[in-house]
């Protein structure tokens, strides 16, 4: 792959063109990473220490004792300064989807579905545990994953 | 400030309720033979009216909610019902009375039945829309069926081999078909089917009823109607083994993760 950069003192903002003679699966992933490179990450908490959380790796953010948290890969677990409404603007809108009142989680993380007898969806987010989907996000979480469907 | 959901709900209760008082004052004087009506039948009206202008709301959420509200509208509507019937004399006895409980009882299942079935297409929905694999059949049958073969060996070979080794030793008392078999070998054997097939794959409600279903014609065949108990021995044991061994796969899973 060859990578060309071009200076242009008129433009205002960093943007990427990527050349192929026809869409393929590499193309694909690559307009996915840069894609997920431009979202700001998340500042998590861990005591006094700030660590930038790219957003790629956040599986779930929830509301808990009126606090916000974020769980990543690998289990670790920060609080985050904003509120779920504020992360909701801030998080791709293409990953992640409000499930409930108090969480929202990455749908690439999400492993398996399940759902009980008395109605309750239960998705398993790998080693991160389980989260419960509250009846009237499914229209909301179907409609996301129709539309990153339709986009790839 | 009311919210809107419990504003809708009382909407609906009235709604219902004034079309049940409608119905209950045109209706019942037919019903009864009289030009009066009785007071409690169109309570009773009233009361159905009202919980069928609420019966879409207890499925509107899920889990504990689901089940509690089911069950209150449930245990309301039925007593209307039994007021209705007592009241306006639908019924000639009580065993006419449970037998209408017991029709609405089965009208509440194949309602739930419906409303799982789309919330499991729904869930299937979601998971090809994950790319996700499709997930347990309907209700478990398919992994319900390699259980099958026990099930038919117990409930319908078994009974009929321990009644043909009776007769062949002209035994007096029958106490292999009648006491070894319900309550000892139904049970035990149901029991520990179902504690497998719960630690295999969760919750199989297809199991238990399988059991009761096989068993069933065995009881007029090789007994008479005082052998219906024998479904039960071993239709609630393989629900208890199988709940039970559904509840030590997810703890196993829980230690795990």
């Amino acid at each position: 792959m060859q990578v060309e950069v071009k200076l242009d003192p008129e433009r205002k903002e960093i943007g990427i063109v990527v050349l192929a003679p026809a869409p393929s699966p590499e193309v694909e992933e690559l307009v996915r990473r840069l894609e997920a490179e431009q979202l700001s990450p998340l500042r998590g908490w861990q005591g006094d220490t700030m660590t930038l959380l790219p957003q790629s790796q956040v599986v779930r953010c929830y509301a808990q004792d009126k606090r916000v948290y974020a769980a990543v890969d690998g289990g670790a677990v920060y609080l985050l300064p904003e509120r779920l409404y504020e992360l909701e603007e801030q998080l791709d809108r293409r990953k992640f989807v409000r499930i409930s009142n108090g969480e929202i989680i990455n749908l690439d993380k999400v492993t398996a579905v399940d759902l009980s007898l008395t109605g309750t969806i239960r998705m398993t987010l790998g080693e991160a545990g389980y989260a419960y989907v509250s009846r009237r996000y499914v229209k909301k979480i179907k409609e996301t994953l129709q539309l990153e469907r339709r986009r790839t | 400030m009311m919210k809107k959901e419990t504003r809708d709900w009382l909407v609906l209760v009235l709604l219902g309720g004034v079309l049940g008082l409608l119905a209950g004052i045109i209706w019942m004087p037919y019903v009864v033979g009289s030009r009066e009506c009785p007071p409690l039948a169109v309570l009773a009206c009233v009361g159905l009216g009202a919980m069928a202008g609420l019966a879409t709301q207890p499925f509107a959420d899920s889990g504990r909610t689901l089940l509690l509200r089911s069950l209150g509208h449930f245990l309301l509507t039925a007593a209307c019902f039994a007021l209705l019937v007592t009241e306006g004399n639908l019924a000639q006895d009580a065993r006419g009375v449970l037998f209408g409980e017991g029709l609405l009882l089965v009208l509440y299942l194949l309602i739930w039945l419906g409303r799982w079935t789309g919330w499991y297409l729904e869930v299937a929905q979601l998971r090809e829309l994950l790319g996700l694999d499709p997930g347990p059949t309907p209700l478990k049958w398919r992994e319900t069926l390699p259980y099958l073969p026990f099930v038919l060996v117990l409930c319908d070979l078994l009974p009929g081999a321990l009644r043909g080794v009776e007769r062949m030793v002209q035994a007096d008392v029958p106490a292999l078909s009648g006491l070894i078999l319900p309550f000892l070998l139904l049970p035990v054997v149901s029991f520990c089917v179902g504690i497998s097939l719960g630690r295999r794959q969760g919750v199989c409600p297809l199991f238990p009823i399988a059991c009761f279903v096989c068993y069933l014609p065995m009881v007029y065949l090789l007994f008479n109607h005082t052998a219906l108990f024998h479904c039960f021995m071993t239709a609630v044991p393989a629900l208890a083994g199988n709940l039970l061994g559904a509840l030590g796969r997810r703890s196993r899973y829980r230690n795990t993760l």
